[in-house]
């Protein structure tokens, strides 16, 4: 088990970790789900021993590793940029790691070979990297990285320098390779949840260098504990409200007022926040909403709203051309809408709906 | 029409002619001819010259010092070089002011540079003897004796040099890319590792260039003796330019010092060409 305690980074001023501490089981896939800047790639960093921390620890089954220099410790990672030997062949630099560790060279090309198979790379083992494609490139690096069988996998953001497809695909293999790989630690981080929601075991939601949330991805999904992780967790961004609630009535800012009935649950007078997902949005209804934007994506539609001065992200399942400025009436289901209190803290509802 | 553009050539062809085809094709006339200082002109005489210099064991000593003297000191100036160029490449405390202090040798004209060193070897005089003497390891006859004489021409031609090899290979270490030694270290490789597996290969095309650059100067090593030693003790520091500078110049045996620059040239070519595709050979391997 991969153990880090309230580890801190500050790097330039800024600060990149901030009291972050998470578990990493062996033989699970712990998504690092959060914007850029987050502090995904310097809590990966820190793992593998790339920056010191200014404060907490990290500890692989009670062993410390912060003495250990980045050479030492049992970790491969794969990058978003390609990176890959120039001067070796592709064979050299999946062997690379194996030669590290005083596996004999003919061994250790055998087993590069076999790697090299698995990532679709049989017929290119004599080539530079620099001769291969972008999506050729990346799957060298990552055979690199898994040939070396390491106890704790770091992958950042592999596919987001890629195509829509090679992505989509890579990502496939990789979860087919991982699978077939028992008791690896893998860590894999991500700007997008739909992936993250996919990927992972286990998501961990960061914002600004802190942990926000951490759990199984339905549970992260369906209930964010707080404004920020549902942020992070929701692509298309959420929709935030606001709502007064005093003894004579409720009022949710843009909208007007609203009853019990409306938000589907009572709530005690204060000031909250509504938290509506893109999808819980529908064409056709009371509300007149101006169209800023218009997002067709595969077979969905993503429309940018202004109602009442407040901006709104509409998902729509099918393929619909809404004219820009055009006025169209909305619809909002208010009883799936997550309520945050004055803090930001979810109010829980009992349900858990996605 | 087309034809007008050959005119533009003209300029660069003429000067190509006079300043190497013209001299190139004289040198080859001269060095079949008699021309010394008792029968100037070009008296054809065959391949007389050419037979003489077989037997000029001079000259053939010569070669072989100049050939070791460059392989000794390249070798060196590189591996100086390399280590200066790794020192400062880091971030280290005052790199600035270290990048052009090892600059300040090759920005100095060799010639007054070498009067200089010539003064700091006097054995009576200069300032070096006095030194050693104080450490225990005593005066050297530093221009008297044979080795001590190379190893002087050795020690001037390192200083001047090594700046040259530092500043190309400091040039290439500057460019190279940063993403393999992230990848060095989450695979394994510690600093030496790293060194000798990352950045030396990656260094290689530059490291062929620099010095093959400083194979074919050191090959024209000359004003260093001249002012140093002036290729002795005897001719113990004797180089195949000061040779045939002595024979053509200070003897004036134009001919054959003709024919000792032509078989001196076609030895180089055919040595550094070699030397050449051997290091390239082992730069560009797939």
């Amino acid at each position: 088990m991969l153990e880090i305690r309230s580890l801190s980074l500050v790097q330039d001023g800024d600060t990149c970790l901030d009291d972050v501490s998470i578990r990493f089981e062996p033989g699970q896939l712990t998504t690092l789900l959060g914007r850029t800047l987050a502090g995904k790639t310097s809590l990966m960093r820190a793992i593998a021993g790339l920056v010191q921390p200014d404060a907490g620890s990290i500890a692989l089954d009670g062993t410390d590793w912060l003495g250990l220099p980045p050479w030492r410790r049992p970790v491969a990672m794969v990058t978003q940029q390609f990176i890959n030997y120039p001067h070796l062949s592709v064979l050299d630099n999946v062997a690379f790691p194996l030669l590290r560790r005083g596996v004999a060279r003919d061994e250790a090309r055998d087993r590069a070979r076999d790697m090299l198979g698995r990532v679709g790379l049989a017929d290119f083992t004599d080539r530079r990297p620099g001769r291969l494609s972008g999506g050729q490139q990346q799957r060298v690096a990552i055979a690199r990285a898994l040939v070396k069988k390491a106890p704790v996998l770091l992958l950042d953001e592999p596919f987001v320098n890629l195509d829509y497809k090679l992505r989509e695909g890579l990502r496939e293999e990789l979860i087919d390779i991982l699978t077939a790989e028992t008791g690896t630690m893998v860590v894999y981080a991500s700007t997008d949840p739909r992936e993250a929601l996919q990927m992972g075991d286990r998501v961990v939601l960061l914002s600004e260098g802190r942990v926000v949330q951490a759990g199984p991805p339905r549970t992260v999904y369906g209930a964010p504990v707080s404004v920020a992780a549902a942020q992070v967790v929701s692509d298309p961004p959420i929709n935030l409200l606001e709502l007064d609630v005093a003894e004579e009535g409720a009022e949710v800012t843009g909208l007007g007022a609203v009853t019990p009935a409306d938000l589907g649950r009572a709530l005690p007078p204060g000031r909250y926040t509504l938290g509506l997902r893109a999808h819980d949005l529908r064409l056709g209804g009371p509300h007149a909403a101006h169209v800023a934007l218009t997002e067709v994506s595969g077979s969905e539609t993503v429309t940018h709203l202004v109602l009442a001065g407040q901006n709104l992200v509409m998902l729509e399942r099918t393929v619909t051309e809404h004219a820009l400025g055009a006025t169209i009436g909305i619809g909002l289901d208010l009883t799936r809408a997550r309520v945050f209190d004055a803090t930001g803290t979810l109010v829980p509802n009992g349900a858990d709906h996605g | 029409m087309y034809r007008q553009k050959y005119l533009f050539l003209l300029p660069g062809l003429l000067v190509l002619v006079a300043i190497i085809l013209f001299p190139l094709l004289f040198t080859i006339r001269v060095s079949f001819s008699s021309w010394d200082v008792y029968n100037p002109g070009l008296n054809w005489i065959g391949g007389d010259n050419f037979t003489r210099l077989l037997a000029d064991s001079r000259y053939w000593q010569a070669l072989v010092r100049l050939s070791l003297l460059t392989l000794a000191t390249v070798t060196l100036q590189y591996v100086l070089g390399f280590g200066l160029a790794l020192l400062v490449w880091r971030d280290i405390a005052a790199r600035r002011l270290f990048r052009v202090l090892f600059l300040v040798p090759m920005m100095t004209t060799p010639v007054v540079m070498s009067v200089i060193w010539r003064t700091i070897f006097h054995e009576s005089l200069g300032p070096l003897n006095p030194i050693l003497d104080a450490l225990g390891i005593g005066a050297q006859p530093w221009l008297s004796q044979a080795g001590h004489a190379l190893a002087a021409v050795m020690i001037v031609e390192i200083w001047q040099w090594t700046p040259f090899m530092f500043l190309m290979l400091l040039a290439g270490l500057l460019s190279l890319p940063q993403e393999p030694y992230l990848a060095a270290r989450i695979d394994g490789a510690g600093p030496i590792r790293t060194f000798l597996s990352v950045t030396f290969p990656m260094m290689a095309a530059i490291s062929t260039g620099a010095i093959l650059i400083r194979l074919i100067e050191a090959s024209k090593l000359m004003e260093t003796i001249y002012v140093l030693t002036s290729g002795g003790p005897g001719t113990s520091t004797e180089t195949t330019s000061y040779y045939i500078y002595i024979r053509g110049m200070r003897d004036f045996q134009i001919g054959y010092s003709a024919a000792l620059s032509l078989t001196y040239l076609v030895v180089m070519i055919v040595s550094l060409t070699v030397i050449a595709k051997a290091l390239t050979r082992m730069v560009v391997k797939d």
